[in-house]
């Protein structure tokens, strides 16, 4: 055998040769271009859709409301979720009817020649205009909410009434999106009764089933070819344009592209919005008394019982800090925008701003060291969570103390006008439903067949492999993942929730200790059969007795290609003590990873300026399962964190209107703005996935806008309570202006 | 109209495009009419540096540029072989350092840092290159890897 | 020529980098139904008298930016080359397009005001020659007659000079507030030029006057920060409010002053 080092990237040479097709580089004989026709106000009453001019330029088809009963199958369909809008506009840009034309040029022309007529409504560009105090009991009826949720524990009102000290805030955060470099995009054909779609996305499964609820079409009649994927990030998640090529593939019977200018990226992205929480904390004898927590939550036009965001993110506002008494309530409030959506880590990085710089700021207010006070708090295996939950093994407070230790030390070197903040954050590895896998035996390799493409942190194909290679005792490069479409990969979740090593590493393991049983029977032995490599072929070696893979398996096998072993993964979540909740739907976590961070900042005291000198994260990942890819999604994380930190804003005007929407005026990260980042792991604290390993994907992101804002405090004295912390609001905060 | 064919020569090899309108940029030419699919469509207005590929050497912002505007001249892109050292160069120091995740802006990356070496060669400061990196944008890595990749190459051997 | 004379802007439209030619059209708000290029024109070129500089309209700034001259003699023009885009863009895009689109926040028309640079025009009526402070009128407002290109724009003196500017990102960025600054060694006064704080980057008599007639002493610059922070016509959009654009002007051109400062080529 060779003594090659594999490459760090499988898909490495690939990717540098240009060669790996994604959802934008899709492209079919016969293809037709299709394009979106927006809506041109934020709120209104449709009154006319005039297709006639569109349909008038050569080759062209176009489609409106009208259109779809006759394309799509009657009946079973999500009435609350139509393709296009029927009647009512809800947010600027909502798809209200779609071309298909054969150039670019001719969509967009034949998109702009749709007349589209109608009766503006009152705009509610803004959640702070719909609630601009934390609003009465009766908003829990109004239209303007699309959820409520509440929930409490102990006496809070006694806590505050006893307490030494209570310190209220209110912090502000904004909209962030995900920016993945490549835009939307996929190819939909329809064909022999097949609705076929290959697209840029996370979740090939997922498409499938809400397609199959939106196109009211059964999901066996639905494959979803999943392509090579220019970043999800949570943005590739749910469908987005694939309902519409399907249905102008049926219109056409040709196969149809859609994908977004970057412009549109940005105004029919669903992401994180804004959002205002109020922090209030009680303090007796050094120690957190009772925290009451009030969240508004702007979630666009997400219909009612369908928000997630908001039970989800609170339990996040009360950190991963002992209370004993606390009352949280949020509301999801609705305005016109496109739905709330999930980012990295979604929200968390935005709610580990508020409570961390919160309890830093307690902290000062009751004359306490702020790290020693966040440190006396934090969660330890075996406490119970405010929402009744026991916390699990939990590396947090070890990685609170090996941030701190760092920065007690950047701190003494750090020249004048830098300042250092550490911050401390949690994450719960999602699980979603489960996932499947196929192990296939071949004389040479075995071939891990599963459902996700490779988004671009390599769990899939750097991840996997790592945990087939351990779990069968093989060499990494004698794995193989293969990804095919939903008619012919077993079933996944998908891609998000840093779920992926989790839930198919474990499916992985499973179907090995399968197939090393299967081969030890095989060859006679009552135990399992472990691999050797001879003449660049795969033995089997159980007590005296070895073969080769050909020597194993039966004709039947071999003519298959191979001998197939299943794995499978449910996902299994925790649960929380719904006594201690009054409204609302809350989450139970199933894992507690920890991460600290550390930030050295410099500030510029007559702009307000800050430039992030040096960082870094410590990560409670239970077991690392790959380094490199590991110390990656780390350094990509961070970086991630570091727009919604200080440049990241999506601004939106009063009428609707998504003001910067393109990548000059919506700022990330550029080479330049990237400090150096040491990265340390912390092991041993076990998580739920294979050989302990917690997930990683979004962790990454969780404390960094509350270190940076935490080290700003302390190079300025500036305390910042929104977030971005852009110049000038920390010259503002500084008094300059 | 007939419009005369358009000539390029494309990674070495010459290219004779027919019907390019006035109004094509290079991007779309290379991308649809060449079937070149290495070179990325990102933002499309000059920000994100996908698009970047090799006009005469320097690198070129295809998305804003018109393809009539760069007729007759030499375009390298993101496909062109390991007989172009340059390139091969900084694909093989990318592939080491592992600069890379979902690989969109990998593309536009290699070109840029290629078209540098070839205008500044390796003994270019090392601000001088990063600061020269700040149009092209990724989103997976933080630049980390990329930028031990870039001092890689700086290392090496003339 | 001729073409351009009679043709409107919605007919034919003029290439030379295409920067921001390309940019307008994708946003519909120019639709030409010729595109003439420039391209062939021997106009890339860049030319030393001694230490007047004349520059060829269609040279792409990245040439500009590697003239072995420039980071000495015009410092502040070397500084603004720098900070416009990214080394691809300015492969392409040239001091002539970025002059005649006259961006708010074009970080070339500031440095071309605190130079006293002037533009040669070329025209089916002859040839001109105007500063750049009358040339420029508005954002995309230049004062060319129809059928009128700009050939090249010239420097008359070498100057000490800075050009600073605040942005959210170190690189390939839109200035929320520039500053110009240079003295002129012939006249034994300061130019300070503004950009980026409202619709045309502007001269500031009153600052420059402040500074007076070689190093001025804190007094005098800090008499001008605030000079140049009364002037009007700040605006407030996504980049940056008024306060703060005002607060910064009086930041950056008393750096700006400091940076020159200790250039040390200034008399006493």
């Amino acid at each position: 055998m060779s003594a090659r080092v594999p490459p760090i990237r499988p898909d490495g040479d690939l990717k540098l040769r240009g060669a790996a097709v994604y959802g934008t580089d899709l492209d079919v004989p016969g293809m037709l271009w299709g394009a979106l026709v927006p809506a041109p106000v934020a709120h209104g009453r449709i009154r006319s859709i005039d297709l006639t001019a569109a349909r008038a330029l050569p080759g062209v088809i176009a489609i409106g409301p009208d259109e779809v009963d006759g394309l799509l199958p009657a009946g079973s369909r999500d009435e609350e979720r139509p393709l296009f809008a029927r009647d009512l506009v809800v947010y600027r840009n909502q798809p209200v009817a779609a071309v298909a034309a054969p150039s670019f040029g001719l969509a967009a022309r034949a998109a702009a020649a749709v007349r589209v007529t109608v009766d503006a409504l009152p705009i509610v560009a803004d959640l702070e205009s719909v609630f601009p105090e934390w609003p009465g009991s009766e908003a829990g009826t109004s239209s303007h909410v699309a959820a409520h949720v509440r929930a409490r524990h102990g006496d809070l009102e006694t806590e505050f009434k006893k307490a030494d000290r209570v310190v209220r805030e209110v912090y502000r955060t904004a909209s962030v999106h995900q920016v993945a470099l490549e835009p939307h995009a996929c190819v939909g054909e329809v064909r022999d009764g097949v609705w076929y779609v290959r697209t840029s996305t996370q979740t090939p499964f997922g498409v499938r089933e809400d397609l199959a609820s939106l196109l009211g079409v059964p999901e066996s009649a639905i494959v979803v070819e999943g392509t090579w994927v220019g970043g999800g990030f949570g943005g590739k998640g749910a469908p987005l344009l694939e309902p519409y090529a399907l249905l102008l593939a049926r219109a056409t019977g040709r196969p149809v592209r859609l994908a977004l200018g970057y412009r549109d990226e940005f105004r029919l992205g669903r992401t994180t919005l804004p959002a205002v929480v109020r922090m209030e904390t009680a303090v007796t004898d050094g120690r957190i008394r009772g925290r009451r927590v009030r969240l508004l939550l702007d979630v666009g036009t997400s219909l009612p019982g369908r928000d997630f965001a908001t039970g989800y993110s609170i339990g996040f506002l009360l950190g991963p800090y002992s209370t004993p008494s606390f009352e949280v309530e949020g509301y999801a409030v609705r305005t016109n925008k496109p739905p709330f959506g999930p980012h990295r880590a979604p929200f968390a990085p935005q709610c580990a701003f508020v409570v961390e710089s919160h309890l830093d700021h307690v902290a000062r207010e009751v004359g306490e060291d702020p790290e020693v006070f966040r440190s006396r708090h934090l969660w330890k295996e075996g406490d119970t969570t405010p929402l009744g939950q026991k916390v699990g093994p939990f590396g947090l407070p070890k990685a609170f103390e090996r941030a701190v230790e760092t920065a007690r030390r950047w701190r003494h070197a750090a020249p004048p006008g830098h300042g250092v903040g550490v911050a401390g954050g949690f994450w719960s590895t999602s699980t979603g439903a489960g996932g499947e896998v196929r192990l296939r035996l071949t004389p040479d390799a075995v071939v891990v067949e599963q459902a996700e493409r490779e988004i671009g942190s390599g769990s899939v194909l750097v991840g996997l492999p790592a945990v087939a290679a351990r779990s069968l005792g093989l060499p990494v490069d004698r794995i193989r993942v293969t990804s095919p479409d939903t008619a012919h990969a077993p079933f996944d979740s998908g891609v998000f929730g840093s779920r992926t090593v989790g839930a198919l590493g474990q499916a992985i393991i499973e179907a090995s200790g399968r197939l090393r049983g299967i081969l030890g029977e095989r060859l006679g032995s009552p135990g399992p059969a472990s691999f050797e490599i001879a003449a660049d072929r795969l033995v089997a070696v159980a007590g005296p007795r070895r073969a080769t893979v050909p020597e194993l398996w039966t004709p039947e096998e071999a003519a298959a290609g191979g001998l197939l072993v299943g794995g499978r993964h449910f996902g299994r979540g925790g649960t929380i003590d719904e006594g201690r909740v009054v409204d609302g739907t809350f989450y139970p976590y199933t894992d507690f990873t920890g991460a600290a961070h550390v930030a050295q900042v410099a500030v510029d005291r007559e702009t307000g300026a800050v430039r992030v000198e040096r960082y870094a994260a410590f990560h409670d990942v239970g077991t690392v399962i790959d380094l490199a890819s590991a110390r990656a999604q780390v350094e990509g994380g961070v970086a991630m964190g570091l727009g919604t930190a200080l440049t990241e804003e999506a601004i939106w005007s009063d009428d609707g209107r998504l003001e910067n929407a393109g990548l000059l005026d919506y700022r990330i990260p550029t080479l330049g703005e990237i400090p150096s980042i040491e990265v340390e792991f912390l092991e041993g604290f076990l998580g739920a996935g294979p050989f302990g390993a917690k997930g990683l994907g979004e962790p990454p992101m969780v404390p960094v806008p509350a270190a940076v804002a935490i080290a700003v405090r302390e190079a300025s004295g500036a305390h910042v309570t929104e977030l971005p912390l852009s110049a000038e609001r920390v010259a503002r905060a500084l008094k300059l202006l | 109209m007939t419009v005369e064919p358009l000539r390029l020569t494309v990674n070495g090899r010459p290219a004779l495009v027919p019907d390019v309108p006035g109004n094509e940029r290079l991007l779309d030419t290379l991308r649809w009419r060449l079937g070149m699919k290495g070179t990325k469509e990102g933002c499309r207005t000059g920000d994100c540096g996908a698009c970047t590929v090799l006009v005469d050497g320097e690198s070129t912002l295809s998305c804003l540029t018109l393809a009539r505007e760069v007729e007759g001249s030499s375009v390298t892109t993101v496909e062109v072989g390991d007989e172009d050292e340059v390139v091969a160069r900084v694909r093989a120091a990318f592939s080491a350092a592992g600069a890379l995740q979902c690989g969109y802006c990998t593309p536009g990356f290699v070109m840029a840092v290629a078209g540098l070496l070839r205008e500044r060669g390796t003994s270019a400061r090392r601000e001088e290159i990063l600061e020269a990196l700040g149009g092209n944008l990724c989103r997976c890595t933080g630049y980390v890897a990329i930028v031990r990749a870039v001092d890689a190459l700086r290392a090496e051997p003339k | 020529m001729a073409l351009l004379r009679t043709a409107g802007p919605s007919e034919a439209a003029v290439i030379a980098g295409g920067t921001d030619l390309l940019l307008d059209v994708a946003d519909g708000r120019l639709a030409p139904s010729r595109v003439i290029s420039l391209r062939r024109l021997p106009w890339r070129t860049l030319d030393w008298n001694g230490t007047q500089l004349t520059v060829g309209s269609t040279l792409p700034l990245r040439a500009l930016e590697q003239d072995p001259e420039l980071p000495r003699r015009l410092p502040g023009l070397y500084q603004a080359v720098r900070a416009v885009g990214g080394v691809a863009l300015r492969h392409r895009a040239t001091l002539g397009g970025n002059l005649v689109r006259s961006a708010p926040a074009s970080d070339l028309v500031p440095v071309l005001l605190s130079l006293d640079a002037e533009v040669d025009l070329i025209g089916p009526g002859g040839v001109r020659r105007l500063p750049v402070d009358r040339f420029v009128r508005a954002s995309r407002k230049v004062d060319l007659a129809p059928g009128e290109l700009v050939r090249s724009v010239r420097f008359p003196e070498a100057r000490p000079s800075a050009y600073l500017w605040q942005r959210v990102r170190p690189a390939n960025d839109i200035s929320q507030v520039a500053v110009a600054l240079a003295f002129s060694p012939a006249e034994h006064a300061w130019r300070v030029a503004v950009g980026g704080v409202s619709p045309r980057p502007a001269l500031l008599p009153e600052a420059a006057h402040a500074l007076g007639s070689g190093s001025p002493s804190a007094e005098s610059v800090a008499r001008a920060a605030r000079r140049a922070g009364e002037q009007a016509g700040f605006v407030t959009d996504r980049r940056a409010s008024v306060e703060y654009r005002r607060h910064l002007v009086g930041t950056l051109l008393t750096r700006a002053v400091a940076g020159i400062l200790s250039q040390g080529e200034l008399p006493p």
